[in-house]
């Protein structure tokens, strides 16, 4: 199988593309693949050519910890649950998520994230539990991997300079549930940074490997206004 | 304001984060990746604590007592009574910041049986409860950072301690961003790494926990303990890329394990042990899967689909994506595999090491779990440790140190990058594939001598390889100027798995096979240029 990979040595280089022969089992995944031509053997491009191993980054391998989001096939996915049986084609392409600066090669800088809750306090403080909360949806919320895959697909979100996509809605959604006090003030940042901006293509959705309910998400957060 | 660096960000790390944050102490926080990627977000089963309204006839006593039996009565008795004694405090303190727990219909955090214990009383959100409880913390250090309290670095990787005068000064730091090492001092710092996987390659858990602070700092004149006492898990399946965990939780809502003998199903723990057979502390339950020499399967589908979807949808949800197996249906293949490290950095009780300001915390310390540790032990000691650590910190008076280390800095930068630059024969990954596979052979669930020191002489010559070769362009240079630390690591697991003759909890001597008396105590090995020392700690020096 031809592998296609986006390349980046460092943030200060440019880009380009290189291709690989994959020869490995039928039943790997994709972040099988990567491991496979990185330390099968001395890693060589498609002409036999010597080069770099394929920086990326991964923890759990096994679709929990959000490490592996990359761009395959052109759908956002999370590298170490994508079954090479069930992509199509003869041809594989691989590249980092575009909508964060790149650190080397597939290592994304996803940090913005984190600056984006952090600077619109997304954080619980006391737990003052509003009435008839859904239990179940929050704990589907709290297990959001902040991978970035919803951020990939939006329309919407660019750079996250003031629509911040899906992950905040829902950590919106999970702080007004544990703290009514905090209900208002989240309300309204909700609506600033996602709910006024939002064009409800909902492929936030489709991609995420947690399977959140982020309408779940807006409608509650939307039923807040006022 | 003091301040103080915490390697590592995982629930150990971001515990003690948040509470230096509370008392004043500023806090700076490094990990190569956020919280969300530490290992600690793969635990699933749960967090021990006997609450007010526990199961009848529970106590903290009874807590204390099963966590010392369970590991052999090599855990510091004095840290586990303070650990399950805060317990509770800890599960109100993670409801308080928001954990989503599972709750019984009066809103309590609902509990369930987890092996080696007397009683019911492991807290849980659903099967993933570490996740749950990462994603509370990070909220919670939000707060502290939104405050200027908390200082988060990413990309920055461990390289070595600033030790001057027998104290710690901080710490140099790789960033992977900038590509250079930089010097950041600190009154006190806090090693929160987490456990020693890539030792043995791909284990269950997370890549990052590769052991090479805890090599490093060894090198450095710290203290390790107990690194004999490896954690196999009982119940784990084969993936394509790794050992996949089944949580304890399977057990823990019924599950039962059987082999089958002439098309009969065989329930061997039951046989052996009883009706909690299948609960028995999971250094007896691996030995006798090992023992048992053919597949064993863990069944749970007796229980109705929607039980399963309630309790273990994670579980569910991982067999059906890795393995095309329901467990609502079909029982799952299991096998034991390395899963958690008992031992590592020796700390006292207050956390600290042989080194007067150098902390550690979470997996990466051994303190509480003996020769065996208990599921959901782990989580609940990484919360404590955490906070046991902050409050230390907190209540010392900050150390007047003038020290500049930016020169040895910029030194040690400019020696890496020059090392980078050169072409190495021998890539850095091949040595720890081949040290990976010597581990695995060499360190099993049974030992003996002959194989032990064959293990040694393979580590011996890894080493004399890596101090020699060029470095490998073609990876980070954070694996190569790891290797080091990470050979030196597992050559002190086997001279202590070497030294320990006699038997007992999960460090098993086919050679000694019984526990010996005179070896009820905690291993501890000093590195003294070159010369690796193991003494047991017949004094109790790390109890205190
Ligand atoms: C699959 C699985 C299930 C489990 N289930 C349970 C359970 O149900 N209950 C329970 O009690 N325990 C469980 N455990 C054990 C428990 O998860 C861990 O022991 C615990 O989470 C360790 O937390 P920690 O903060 O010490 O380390 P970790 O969460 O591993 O965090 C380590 C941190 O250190 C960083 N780091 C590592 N090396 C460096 C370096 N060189 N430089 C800088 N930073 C570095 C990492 O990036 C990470 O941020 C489970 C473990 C696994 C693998
Ligand atoms: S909402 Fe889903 S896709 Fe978005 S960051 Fe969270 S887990 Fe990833
Ligand atoms: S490595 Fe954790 S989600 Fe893929």
């Amino acid at each position: 199988m031809r592998v296609k990979v986006l390349r980046q040595l460092s943030p200060f280089t440019e880009p380009y593309w290189e291709e690989f022969l994959y020869d490995g089992p039928g039943d790997n995944t994709v972040a099988g693949l990567i491991d496979y031509l990185n330390y099968h053997d001395d890693i060589v491009d498609i002409n036999g050519k010597k080069t770099t191993r394929i920086g990326w980054e991964c923890s759990c391998l096994q679709g929990v910890c959000g490490g592996c989001a990359m761009v395959v096939n052109d759908m956002p996915r999370l590298a170490c649950e994508t079954f090479l049986r069930d992509l199509k084609g003869e041809e594989l392409t691989i590249r980092p998520l575009r909508k964060f600066p790149v650190i080397h090669d597939l290592v994304v800088d996803r940090s913005v994230i984190h600056q984006n809750l952090m600077k619109s306090d997304i954080f619980i403080g006391a737990y003052q539990p509003s009435d008839g909360a859904d239990h179940e949806h929050q704990y589907s919320v709290a297990k959001c991997l902040k991978c970035g895959l919803c951020l990939e697909v939006c329309p919407n979100y660019v750079n996250g300079d003031s629509f911040f996509g899906a992950i905040f809605a829902n950590d919106c959604y999970l702080v007004s549930a544990r703290n009514s006090e905090k209900r208002k003030e989240i309300t309204e940042l909700y609506h600033s940074h996602f709910g006024n901006s939002c064009s409800k293509s909902l492929s936030c959705m489709d991609v995420c490997p947690m399977k959140i309910e982020t309408i779940a998400s807006i409608a509650k957060m939307n039923r807040q206004r006022g | 304001m003091k301040n103080v660096l915490i390697i590592g960000s995982g629930i150990a790390g971001l515990s003690c984060a948040i509470r230096c944050a509370e008392q004043g102490v500023k806090a700076t926080l490094i990990s190569p990746f956020p919280s969300e990627r530490a290992q600690s977000v793969m635990a699933a089963g749960g967090i021990n604590a006997v609450l007010r309204d526990c199961e009848a006839g529970d106590s903290v006593h009874s807590h204390i007592e099963d966590t010392l039996r369970g590991g052999s009565f090599l855990g510091g008795k004095n840290a586990v009574t303070g650990l399950c004694t805060r317990a509770e405090e800890i599960i109100r303190y993670l409801e308080r910041i928001g954990t989503v727990f599972s709750v019984d219909p009066s809103g309590s955090p609902s509990r369930r049986a987890f092996g080696g214990q007397s009683y019911k009383r492991t807290c849980y959100c659903g099967s993933s409860t570490g996740k749950q409880i990462v994603s509370a913390l990070v909220m919670e250090a939000r707060r502290y950072e939104a405050a200027g309290l908390i200082e988060r670095r990413l990309w920055s990787c461990f390289h070595s301690a600033l030790i001057r005068d027998g104290r710690c000064c901080g710490a140099l730091l790789f960033d992977e961003s900038t590509r250079r090492i930089e010097a950041v001092c600190a009154d006190a710092t806090v090693v929160a790494t987490g456990g020693q996987n890539s030792v043995f390659g791909k284990t269950t858990g997370s890549t990052q926990c590769d052991g090479y602070t805890a090599g490093r700092l060894f090198m450095q004149g710290v203290e390790l303990k107990n690194l004999e006492f490896i954690q196999y898990h009982p119940t784990t399946v084969e993936t394509a890329q790794k050992r996949m965990l089944i949580s304890e939780a399977v057990r823990g809502e019924g599950g039962r394990l059987f082999y089958t003998d002439s098309g009969r199903r065989v329930y061997f723990m039951e046989d052996k042990y009883g009706s909690r057979g299948n609960l028995m502390t999971r250094d007896v339950v691996s030995r006798e899967i090992y023992a048992a020499g053919r597949d064993v399967y863990l069944d749970i589908s007796f229980l109705e689909q929607k039980e399963i979807d309630e309790r273990l949808p994670e579980v569910r949800e991982l067999c059906r994506k890795y393995r095309g197996l329901d467990i609502a249906r079909e029982p799952i293949p299991v096998a034991p595999s390395v899963h958690y490290f008992m031992g590592g950095i020796a700390v006292h009780m207050n956390h600290e090491t042989n080194i007067r300001d150098l902390y550690a915390v979470g997996e990466c310390a051994s303190m509480y779990h003996g020769a065996n540790r208990l599921g959901g032990n782990s989580l609940l000691s990484a919360i404590y440790g955490g906070w046991t650590a902050a409050e230390e910190i907190a209540g010392r008076e900050a150390a007047v140190r003038h020290y500049d280390f930016s020169g040895l800095a910029e030194r040690e930068s400019a020696a890496l990058m020059s090392r980078m630059e050169t072409e190495s024969r021998f890539p850095v990954m091949y040595i720890r594939d081949m040290l990976s596979e010597t581990m695995n052979e060499k360190l099993g669930i049974v030992r003996d001598q002959p194989t032990l020191t064959d293990g040694l002489a393979d580590i011996d010559y890894y080493l004399s390889v890596a101090d020699k070769i060029n470095y490998d362009p073609a990876v980070m240079p954070y694996f190569n100027y790891s290797l080091t630390g990470i050979l030196t690591l597992s050559k002190a697991i086997l001279t202590c798995a070497l030294s320990r003759t006699e038997s007992r909890g999960a460090h098993y001597r086919s050679d000694c096979p019984q526990e010996d008396d005179s070896l009820a105590y905690a291993s501890v090995i000093t590195y003294d240029n070159g010369a690796f020392r193991v003494r047991f700690d017949k004094e109790h020096e790390y109890e205190s």
